[in-house]
């Protein structure tokens, strides 16, 4: 199902090869200009708040991952059910014999967005070969936590999604949600106390970048890893109850 | 010309009345550009071990404060606005107004910065409240200097994203190549990092360039970055590159008419 769903929308977004080329060049430019500030921190210091430079490039790698991500999956179809609601379309997704929020959630997939990957590939694999080889523990923790974080990060934009039956426009909403994960691009040891808090729980961008670039560096503890599994299985939770709500009180444009 | 003047007071109770509607939107247009305060949080964090190219925690919160207000001031949207139009064939309209499209939505993006700057004043004072030190009283002769150079930036901003708008009579991906513009700003300008950080070899280009005209040289002025010595170049520059911009639109937008009209629009 999932599979079939992947495809349909990769067949989509393929029929634009130019714009998959174009868009994979500029996505390498852009990705160079994010590594910019990280070059110009570590030319002027050793470490900062304990953070070394490849431990701080790890953090941006798995950001880079979180990003595509986002913009792959999650960004194009918060941007299809607007479209699907503002024109009464979503009564034909919500009459297909599967369930809904699987289909809302994978209708679109924005290819030119997994350039991305191999750049965060790049990156984290210098990152880790500058490192000590970290524990198998720290591994399988780390691998946990990233995971978790992608599931709280899709909670989160489900969420997004379901405000858009209450109100019309929330586009806006994905420019607030993009800009304050932004933050998570660096080492959450940056920020001051309640931010750090924030960025953990509510926009939980931490939750794939810190907290794993913590336990492959050997700082983790299983606190950590029990944070990560309660914020990502708490977002999940919280997203599917608020996708019911909002699927009761739809009621579609044309009745 | 004086025409248009004269249309002028109309056009900004149309363009306030079209701010004023959408003003939840624009509310989160402005709370999205809060990069300046994750740059500031991590440069102050670097400048808490002792100051770096000169600057200490004060200097990076005075720099930063002034990067979030004039990046408000400078802030305009005509590439996504104008892309638009032209694709969608709305443009056809706009030409039959007797203002031309160009000065029209350069009016609108001109109304809204009175709210931008307003929303910014809370943050700002936020940032006041906690790093007191970031205040230094400015120079009475760096003011209208400021002004002025805020102007030229932010006519370089529209200009710019005017270029790439511009772009879509022929091009599809207008926008693309705006964006790898942006990343090369965002980095450049003096948006993530002052550029007094930059290595030594890179100074003299950065200085030059047509990014710090469109920020960093108005924050850096604000902030009393600059030596009033060479506030005379910097702005000299500046000004060449708004008028290269401006040549370089006029070109562009008759040719892109001239290639639009094909169409049959």
């Amino acid at each position: 199902m999932v599979g079939a769903l992947a495809r349909v929308s990769l067949l989509i977004a393929m029929q634009y090869r130019s714009d998959f080329v174009f868009n994979g060049l500029t996505g390498l430019l852009r990705t160079a200009a994010l590594v910019g500030p990280l070059l110009l921190v570590f030319q002027h210091r050793e470490t900062v708040s304990g953070w070394t430079g490849p431990e701080a490039t790890l953090v941006m790698a798995l950001f880079l991952l979180l990003s595509s991500m986002t913009g792959a999956l999650m960004e194009p179809n918060l941007g299809a059910v607007v479209e699907h609601i503002r024109r009464g379309t979503l009564d034909l997704v919500l009459l297909k014999p599967a369930d809904a929020q699987l289909l809302v959630s994978l209708s679109r997939v924005e290819p030119s967005r997994l350039w991305d990957l191999p750049a965060a590939l790049l990156l984290g694999g210098w990152a880790l070969a500058q490192m000590p080889a970290p524990s198998p523990w720290g591994v399988i923790g780390a691998i946990i936590a990233v995971l978790s974080g992608l599931a709280a990060m899709y909670g989160l934009w489900l969420l997004a999604i379901c405000t858009s039956f209450y109100f019309v426009q929330v586009d806006n909403l994905r420019f607030l949600l993009m800009s304050a994960s932004e933050a998570g691009r660096w080492p959450l040891s940056l920020f001051s106390g309640w931010l750090r808090v924030v960025l953990l729980v509510a926009v939980p961008v931490g939750v794939v970048t810190t907290l794993p670039a913590e336990l492959l560096r050997g700082r983790g503890s299983w606190e950590m890893v029990a944070t990560a599994v309660a914020v990502g299985t708490g977002f999940l939770v919280v997203s599917r109850l608020a996708w019911r709500r909002a699927l009761a009180s739809y009621t579609s444009a044309s009745s | 010309m004086i025409r248009c003047m004269r249309l002028v007071p109309a056009l900004v109770r149309f363009s306030t009345a079209r701010v004023m509607a959408y003003r939840a939107e624009m509310v989160i247009w402005i709370l999205s550009a809060s990069l300046p305060l994750v740059m500031l949080a991590l440069w102050n964090a670097v400048a808490a071990e002792g100051p770096i190219a000169g600057m200490g925690q004060g200097e990076m919160a005075r720099y930063f404060a002034a990067t979030l207000l004039v990046n408000q001031l400078t802030g305009v949207w005509i590439v996504w606005q104008l892309n638009y139009e032209i694709r969608t064939g709305l443009l056809s309209t706009q030409l039959l107004r007797p203002v031309h499209p160009l000065w029209h939505n350069a009016v609108w993006m001109m109304t809204a910065l009175p709210i931008r700057a307003l929303v910014m004043l809370p943050i700002l004072g936020a940032l006041l409240a906690w790093r007191p030190d970031l205040w230094v009283r400015p120079d009475p002769l760096m003011l209208p200097v400021f002004a002025l150079s805020v102007a030229m930036a932010w006519a370089l901003a529209f200009l710019v994203q005017a270029t790439f708008a511009i772009l879509s009579f022929w091009l599809d991906q207008s926008i693309g190549l705006f964006g790898v513009w942006y990343s090369g700003w965002a980095l450049l300008s003096g948006y993530v990092a002052p550029l007094a950080l930059f290595p030594d070899w890179a100074q003299r280009p950065l200085r030059f360039s047509p990014f710090r005209a469109m920020l960093g040289l108005p924050v850096e002025l604000l902030g009393g970055f600059v030596s009033p010595r060479e506030v005379g170049l910097d702005l000299a520059v500046q000004a060449g590159w708004v008028l290269g911009a401006l040549v370089l639109v006029r070109v562009l937008w008759r040719r892109g008419l001239r290639h639009y009209g094909a169409y049959g629009a």
